[in-house]
């Protein structure tokens, strides 16, 4: 319900600049924002459990020291946000977040673990939440008399977008080739690149279907090269 | 005030200069002296009567009468069609002209009146048999098919045509400012439908904009050659490429864009009318001054692609395995480019725009320089006001001349006097250090034959001390190409990738004589606990530790019942080279100390050097270990082999060394007999041997992986990049690793315009933005060099070397230094060449007292911070 099959989203400003999107992320509706919105609560809940977690056993200092601090209310912790003392901030969250309820029972739960174990486990569950995405979206972007330009994810646990541009000069052609994979045979498109020893897969994490395929290709080819509207229909694929 | 062109002049010059600005000022301005009373006319003319004396002394008149001469051409020629245009009609013929024309015509008439009577019998005839009507329905008929069918055929031609060119790019600065104002963009024209914005130029008319490009005004005062500007962009002359914010009303050329922009409006609305879709691509401008720069490639951080053949022209005859491997799969490789190449039928030839590109980058890394020079100029396009300094002006620039005088002074009595003794003495400092590493690098580099291992091949020390001197050889080199940079525009970037380069391994050197300044105090402090440590070091890992699993092997060991008398044969063989190499070390260990004192004194040179020394000593002191390894392996591999032929004895058949195959022989009886016996034997004596060969190979191998993480402590100090890591957190702008483009929404673009009444064709918002050079890119060396540690020793071929008995040759150093020679040139530039390099170091520029000139704005008044773009801050 979250993601669906990869599908396509065209964006075409001018007949001569288009954007092919292939992404997972299925069409927004409202139950579905609000599916992600509690996905997203629940991530920041358990990122902030994990760092919990590593305070309570790692930085919490002696546990009789700081009795007099019991009755703090709010307050305090909002005027020193207001203040700009983001350390001391900070600590003071965290020193609340651990003598409540839910504090407490996060730290009896991880009693029983050794040290090792919980700042394992701890720094484990903050990676996933922070880097974890759901949908995986790649694009291309072709612009006439520049050239065609790839973005894709650099993984599923990766940070950044990486992004190719290779200018029309370069491109020897737009093609669609087949492959197996596993069981099942993927088309998908390539560039094959002037003076280069590897073909540029587009949406190479993605590999969408065929008919997805066939649709970028005729557009690229109506897109990039001028005169021709996908001229060699028969020898797209190789 | 300008010189004069002849310095005899310069007196009348300035005569003349002071009048003509006194009057301008005095009186012109002021509304007095509007009629030409010649107080100034006088001294113009004795002015005049100099120049054009020194001019014909020197033979330049004959050049001016020229040079007019082709000014009144071309001035007829524009003049021509600006009358074309402005539909003025000619003067009527000569009166006189006129007559004469009637005389003869009359005369020609009267002479021959036969041939008139002709032609009007021929008319009365032509009348009668009706060819007049039948002309005139022909005609008719012509004229209707043009009308219904060429006309419309020309229409449809014609819009086709504009659809198929209709696609106009302008490349436009994002960080341009944004007024509204009316003004001129002026810019490169690439090709028809293909512009790139350099500046506006406000309030200024285009017909002025026009004559100022031609006659070059706009680009006076550069302080570097403008024709470098015209090189470098890929174009001869800088166009008109429309109006800002100007009304429909005025009449445009057609190539000409109309830009409506304004403070309030981030993406500039483009029309033209030769055009039906537009691509507008911003892009914010690198700052040259930062060296920032955009460039289709990423950066090369390593002088690449020659160390490739570096390696190939080693001599070295065996090459490795895993090289002609390598090979061989590249081959594979470029066949199947091959075979790819042949498959794209047809080859399209790529259109002016796409191959623009090139120079656009280039552009694009001009046009904050380009802009801030036009904007500097734009005040001499039309009138010039001109205004004398008042005088309390006057007294501060006095004022600061003076201090300015005298601080020129100094600074000229220290440049004659001082500064070249100090400079030379410095060169010839160079020198002499230059001529001592020549000799230093040919010991090094010597071999006895072209095939044997040079000494910086074989140990760790040579190496270092030659990487060293290559790099002390190199960075003169090195600077006097940055220093070249000086005398040219700031916006050339070709050695920008020089200038990280050098300042890289100033920097890794720098750094790793201060880390090997904390840490050679520390060892020479401490060289007496150092080198008890490393002392018990050695007995306990090189003596003790083998002579225990020795004696460990000699017993049953694990319960593996061993041939007790090979194995105390064996052992005892190898406890007795053991004990005399601890006697060795035993006899070593009293200059133990000193030796540590001098490696510690040798990492004042930088922590490289006691590393490497290190790894030599580890080589040296565990040679035991090695012989050991060397011995049983060979042992133990005779072994396997003997063992493997009686094998086939056994089967009777034999190895055909001739066809490389097994062949079935006949052995007689006794042979048989013997092979059989001594097969059992050996196979039971096998197990002996095997563990003794295991224990050393275990060694070995340890050591091996000891010396590995030496070599990556000593690539990481000499090569890790860290001045481009710090750039890439600083600045990432200097460290381009290719363009990126990214789709704007046009929507709410097109919702902002809609103000305007006009109709725009579809618009594309694109902007070209840089990206910074990748992590990955930045290691791409290290993670090679991973990358073939990993493939020489992580690799089958290894394991079955090792089982085999075969010896495990070690990687070659020169696969393993391939990075830290990727800085260094392939050949180091000899010692005349670097002598005449620092010798043709221009001369420092004279410090002129700073003139004063006062901004001169034309039309508007800018507010005194304008700086023409964002205001940034250097730094």
């Amino acid at each position: 319900m979250l993601t669906t099959a990869p599908h396509l989203y065209i964006r075409r400003p001018s007949p001569t600049t288009a954007e092919f999107t292939v992404t997972t992320c299925p069409p927004l509706t409202v139950p579905l924002r609000l599916l992600l919105l509690t996905l997203h609560l629940a991530r920041i809940l358990l990122f902030s459990a994990a760092v919990l977690a590593l305070y309570a056993r790692f930085l919490e200092p002696s546990q009789h020291s700081h009795q007099h601090h019991h009755h703090h209310n709010n307050n305090p912790i909002i005027s020193l946000f207001l203040a700009g003392n983001i350390p001391q901030f900070l600590t003071t969250l965290l020193q609340t977040a651990h003598r409540s309820q839910p504090g407490t029972l996060l730290a009896q739960l991880t009693a029983p673990l050794p040290d090792w174990a919980v700042a394992l486990a701890s720094l484990g569950v903050a990676y996933a939440t922070v880097c974890f995405r759901l949908h995986r979206t790649e694009s291309v972007l072709v612009l006439r008399g520049l050239g065609i330009q790839t973005c894709t994810i650099s993984g599923k646990w990766g940070w950044g977008t990486q992004t190719r541009f290779i200018p029309t000069e370069q491109i020897r052609d737009v093609l669609i080739n087949e492959a197996f994979r596993g069981f099942e045979v993927r088309y998908y498109l390539i560039v094959v690149v002037e003076g280069e020893e590897d073909v540029v897969v587009l949406f190479p994490g993605l590999l969408p279907r065929r008919r997805i395929v066939e649709a970028v290709w005729r557009g690229v080819r109506g897109c990039l090269f001028e005169g021709d509207g996908g001229g060699g229909e028969g020898d797209g694929k190789g | 005030m300008s010189q004069s062109l002849a310095p005899e002049c310069n007196e009348l010059k300035e005569r003349y200069d002071t009048c003509f600005l006194k009057w301008y000022s005095e009186k012109f301005l002021r509304g007095i002296g509007t009629k030409n009373d010649n107080e100034c006319e006088a001294l113009f003319k004795e002015y005049k009567t100099c120049l054009k004396k020194v001019l014909k002394e020197r033979g330049i008149d004959k050049l001016i009468e020229e040079a007019r001469e082709d000014n009144r051409e071309n001035d007829a020629t524009l003049m021509g069609k600006k009358k074309c245009n402005g539909n003025t009609s000619r003067d009527s013929m000569h009166p006189f002209s006129t007559l004469t024309l009637g005389i003869f015509v009359a005369g020609y008439i009267t002479a021959r009146w036969d041939l008139v009577t002709r032609l009007y019998e021929l008319a009365i005839f032509a009348w009668n048999y009706g060819v007049v009507t039948r002309a005139a329905k022909g005609f008719a008929v012509l004229s209707l098919l043009f009308l219904l069918i060429f006309l419309p055929v020309e229409r449809l031609a014609t819009r086709e045509s504009d659809l198929r060119d209709g696609l106009i790019r302008v490349f436009w600065p994002a960080d341009l400012p944004r007024s509204d104002l009316r003004g001129v963009v002026v810019g490169w024209r690439n090709s028809a439908l293909d512009v790139f914005a350099l500046a506006i130029l406000e309030e200024v008319e285009p017909r002025n904009v026009e004559f100022a490009l031609k006659t070059g005004t706009l680009l006076r005062d550069a302080p570097h050659p403008v024709s470098r500007i015209y090189e470098l962009c890929g174009q001869s002359a800088i166009h008109i490429l429309g109006l800002v914010n100007t009304p429909d009303t005025v009449e445009v050329d057609p190539s000409w864009i109309r830009v409506t922009i304004g403070p309030s409006r981030r993406v500039p609305a483009v029309a033209c009318s030769r055009a039906s879709s537009i691509q507008i691509i911003l892009f914010d401008r690198p700052l040259p001054g930062r060296m920032q720069y955009i460039s289709l490639n990423p950066i090369a951080l390593a002088l690449d692609d020659k160390h490739d053949s570096f390696r190939h022209e080693a001599p070295d005859g065996s090459e490795d395995d895993d090289e002609t491997e390598e090979r061989r799969r590249k081959e594979e490789k470029r066949r199947l480019v091959e075979k790819l190449k042949q498959h794209s039928i047809f080859k399209r030839i790529p259109s002016e725009k796409e191959k623009a590109l090139v120079q656009i980058v280039n552009q694009v890394n001009w046009a904050w320089e380009l802009e801030k020079l036009l904007q500097k100029n734009v005040s001499r396009i039309g009138t010039r006001p001109k205004r004398s300094l008042s005088v309390s002006e006057r007294v501060v620039e006095s004022a600061t001349n003076a201090r300015d005088m005298l601080v020129v002074w100094m600074w000229d009595q220290f440049t004659v006097y001082v500064w070249p003794v100090i400079k030379r003495m410095f060169v010839m400092g160079l020198m002499a250090h230059r001529i001592a590493a020549e000799v230093l690098l040919r010991i090094l580099e010597w071999r006895v034959r072209p095939k044997y291992a040079a000494l910086k091949d074989i140990s760790a020390t040579a190496q270092q001390v030659e990487i060293r001197l290559q790099q002390f050889c190199y960075w003169p080199m090195q600077y006097v190409t940055l220093r070249r940079r000086e005398n040219d525009w700031e916006s050339v970037t070709t050695s920008h990738p020089d200038y990280i380069r050098f300042y890289n391994s100033l920097w890794l050197v720098a750094n790793d004589v201060i880390i090997g300044i904390a840490l050679g105090s520390y060892i020479i402090d401490n060289a007496g606990w150092v080198a008890q440590q490393i002392s018990q070091l050695l007995t306990e890992y090189t003596v003790e530790a083998l002579q225990s699993s020795i004696s460990w092997l000699m017993g049953w060991p694990a319960g593996l019942k061993l041939n007790n008398e090979l194995a105390a044969f064996l052992g005892d063989l190898f406890l007795w080279v053991i004990d005399y190499w601890s006697s060795c070390i035993e006899a070593l260990r009293p200059i133990l100390p000193h030796i540590i004192w001098f490696i510690g004194f040798s990492s004042f040179a930088g922590a490289s050097m006691p590393i490497a020394l290190f790894s030599d000593l580890l080589s040296i002191l565990t040679v035991h270990i090695y012989s050991f390894y060397l011995a049983s392996a060979r042992i133990y591999h005779w072994q396997l082999n003997i063992l493997i032929s009686l094998f086939h004895l056994f089967r009777g058949k034999k190895h055909n060394v001739l066809r490389n195959r097994i062949d079935s022989c006949d052995y007689d009886l006794d042979q048989l007999l013997v092979g059989t016996i001594l097969f059992t034997v050996l196979s039971f004596l096998l197990p002996t041997v095997v563990v003794f060969y295991l224990n050393f190979a275990i060694a070995r191998m340890v050591i091996i992986s000891l010396k590995a993480v030496f070599d990556t402590l000593l690539s990481c100090l000499n090569h890790f990049p860290l001045f481009a890591l710090m750039l890439r957190v600083k600045d990432p702008g200097r460290l381009p690793g290719g363009i990126r483009f990214e789709l704007r929404d046009t929507q709410n673009f097109r919702h902002s315009i809609n103000d305007s009444s006009q109709e725009l064709p579809s618009t594309s918002v694109i902007y070209l933005k840089s990206v910074p050079l990748h992590f990955k890119a930045m290691f791409h060396q290290y993670f090679q060099m991973g990358h073939r540690i990993r493939k020489h020793y992580l690799a089958p071929r290894v394991l079955l070397c090792l089982l085999t008995g075969k010896f495990v040759p070690p990687l070659n150093r020169k696969n393993l230094y391939s990075l830290q020679y990727s800085m260094l040139p392939a050949r180091r530039a000899g010692v005349m060449e670097m002598w005449n390099a620092v010798n043709s170091l221009p001369e420092p520029k004279k410090r002129m007292a700073p003139v004063h000139v006062p901004v001169l704005a034309n039309g508007i008044k800018l507010p005194t911070n304008y700086r023409g773009g964002r205001p940034r801050v250097y730094g």
